[in-house]
């Protein structure tokens, strides 16, 4: 990508104790672009997004927002940033609208017409001016979203923000969160251990573990085309696919061929002319909790941080 | 900042602890005179000497007390001028306040600021600790707004919120007295130092409940202080209440050190050098008001620099 990062990590450390909880993370988001943030319980993905926010100072390292550091610059870069860490707490004893008014006041130039046009953006209109405790989880995550929204962020960063909502408004949430990075270029972060929900909602992924960045992909790479050819005999067909060129493995009684769908034709006819039998061809799909689990081997939960 | 104390004052009123707080005050002040008025109505007056007799005693007892050669010039200045005061009113037939009357009452509004103090302790270590027990620091923390401001507007809120109880305080206490007792006859006087002259009741009242102010401010600032490091509201309003009951009485047990005189609770006390009743004698009022401020100042920076520091890991 050749345009600038709308956010960078550079170097991020965080030391607790005498432990290593976050090591040298780089990373560098941009606009337009929703980030999964993905890893195993205890790899440090809260502690990365803390810092990320001022919520806890960095030991090493910075974070910028378009160019400006978040530990130097508190309040410039901030107001480009806008927060949901965790399940969204806000004052039970006060009404949404109110939560929404308090938020408002903290930020520059925020009219009582943006609060009403958020609330009516998350749906929120008729419960609005009933008390916070009063509301379900799912309620409570439509407000968290909206006190996030309310200063028109460049940059969004969700921490595990799925977690209570049904899943008509898990849908929900996830167009309206492509919706904006698509049309208002807002860059997006979210934290997650859901990984069919960061699959669906994310063009790109970064995985951490233990600390560690381990791997960033597209999620489009991640979903490259294979087939699964199931055939008879398999080590004759074997030979002749990876005679003609096509990266071959065996998989379930079975051989999985990465190709494009145009010249699975070709491939079968070349199988069936050389008098082996083809019982069926399918697109194979690996999901992307097979490809973490690979990559972070076997999920393991990373150590505890007392040694 | 007027938008973050807008804010922390909307929280504020929107608990209910915040309303009940003051009502009660009200309750509690209203009660006592009412119960004052039916105790005195049930009892026979057993008050049976002249307010000259009650003069001429006084001021016996004022000037017994002058001949004692160890006393300080605060105690001195003070047991001269409730001597003169006493001569000038039997020399002029100038009859003082009545018991039981509304600008008595007035005068005597400070002696209830206990409460206040209590109530303000309990505001005070609430405010930052209750963020971090509803979770509502992250969302506080993740504006742009530094942290320092923050805890600002909350500190200023605690003290709008005292400053509030001591108004109620003063306007119920006079209502209180208007409506079960009266305003009452007689004469305010006031010592300048080298006269007798006439006073107002309601400008005494405001001067001793000033005075007694700077004990919620320093020991609202502690409760404040310990509600922020350790983040735990009961914590810092028991600890708090703890010590402004057991602080008083140490002053007691120190008073033979020089350590005392720069004991807050030495100090807290300001009316102490216009009622006569000083437990520490060589203390003077400048003295006081310095050691109050320093510890104000210490109390401020641990919670300034501990909330400035802090990691938010909740």
């Amino acid at each position: 990508m050749n345009e600038q990062p709308l956010v960078q990590i550079k170097n991020l450390s965080k030391t607790i104790g005498n432990k290593k909880i976050i090591k040298n993370l780089n990373l560098d988001l941009y606009k337009g672009q929703i980030t999964g943030f993905l890893g195993p319980n205890g790899a440090g993905k809260t502690t990365t997004i803390r810092m990320m926010v001022g919520l806890m100072k960095p030991t090493e390292g910075d974070v910028l927002i378009e160019g400006q550091s978040v530990t130097q610059h508190f309040e410039e870069s901030i107001e480009k940033v806008g927060v949901i860490v965790e399940n969204p707490e806000l004052y039970k004893y006060m009404t949404g609208y109110k939560n929404l008014l308090h938020f408002s006041r903290m930020h520059k130039d925020i009219s009582k017409k943006r609060i009403d046009e958020v609330v009516q953006q998350v749906g929120m209109k008729n419960r609005i001016n009933e008390k916070v405790g009063s509301y379900s989880l799912g309620m409570r995550q439509r407000l968290g979203l909206a006190q996030a929204l309310l200063h028109n962020p460049k940059f969004l960063i969700l921490d595990e923000p799925t977690n209570g909502l049904d899943p008509a408004g898990i849908r929900e949430f996830r167009l309206y969160l492509q919706k904006i990075a698509r049309e208002n270029g807002v860059a997006v972060f979210v934290s997650s251990h859901l990984l069919s929900e960061i699959e669906l909602l994310c063009d790109r992924i970064a995985i951490i573990q233990n600390g560690e960045l381990i791997d960033i992909k597209n999620v489009k790479e991640l979903q490259q085309s294979r087939f699964y050819f199931n055939v008879e005999p398999l080590a004759a067909a074997e030979e002749i696919l990876t005679g003609i060129g096509f990266p071959v493995s065996q998989h379930d009684g079975g051989l999985l061929v990465e190709t494009e769908a145009e010249h699975v034709p070709g491939a079968v006819k070349i199988l069936v002319n050389a008098d082996i039998s083809v019982f069926a061809v399918q697109p194979f799909k690996a999901t992307l909790e097979d490809q973490f689990l690979e990559m972070t081997g076997g999920g393991e939960i990373a150590q505890a941080h007392t040694e | 900042m007027l938008k973050l104390i807008q804010n922390e004052w909307m929280k504020l009123w929107s608990r209910k602890a915040s309303w009940i707080m003051v009502f009660l005050l009200a309750f509690v002040l209203l009660g006592t005179a009412g119960i004052t008025k039916w105790v005195n109505s049930t009892m026979e007056s057993v008050n049976t000497e002249s307010w000259q007799e009650v003069e001429t005693n006084e001021l016996a007892y004022n000037r017994s007390m002058l001949e004692n050669p160890e006393l300080s010039d605060a105690q001195r200045e003070y047991f001269e001028g409730e001597a003169a005061i006493s001569e000038h009113r039997l020399e002029n037939d100038l009859p003082p306040y009545e018991y039981n009357t509304m600008q008595q009452g007035v005068i005597e509004s400070h002696v209830m600021m206990s409460i206040v103090t209590l109530f303000t302790v309990i505001i005070a270590g609430g405010i930052v600790a209750g963020e971090f027990s509803q979770g509502t620091i992250k969302m506080l923390l993740t504006r742009p707004v530094k942290r320092w401001k923050i805890l600002t507007s909350k500190y200023i809120t605690t003290m709008l919120y005292a400053l509030l109880l001591a108004v109620v305080l003063f306007v119920v206490t006079a209502l209180a007295g208007l409506i079960f007792f009266g305003i009452g006859e007689g004469t305010f006087l006031v010592w300048n130092g080298s006269e007798v002259v006439e006073g107002s009741f309601w400008l005494e009242g405001l001067k001793m409940i000033a005075l007694s102010f700077a004990s919620v401010w320093i020991i609202g600032t502690f409760a404040f202080m310990l509600g922020t490091v350790f983040r735990s509201s009961s914590l810092s309003i028991g600890l708090s209440i703890f010590l402004m009951f057991t602080g008083i009485q140490a002053v007691f047990l120190l008073a033979n050190y020089e350590i005392v005189k720069y004991y807050l609770f030495t100090h807290t006390d300001l009316t102490q050098y216009y009622t006569g009743f000083m437990p520490v004698e060589d203390i003077t009022m400048s003295m006081s008001v310095i050691v109050l401020f320093v510890y104000f100042l210490i109390f401020m920076a641990i919670s300034y620099l501990t909330f400035g520091k802090r990691d938010v890991t909740a």
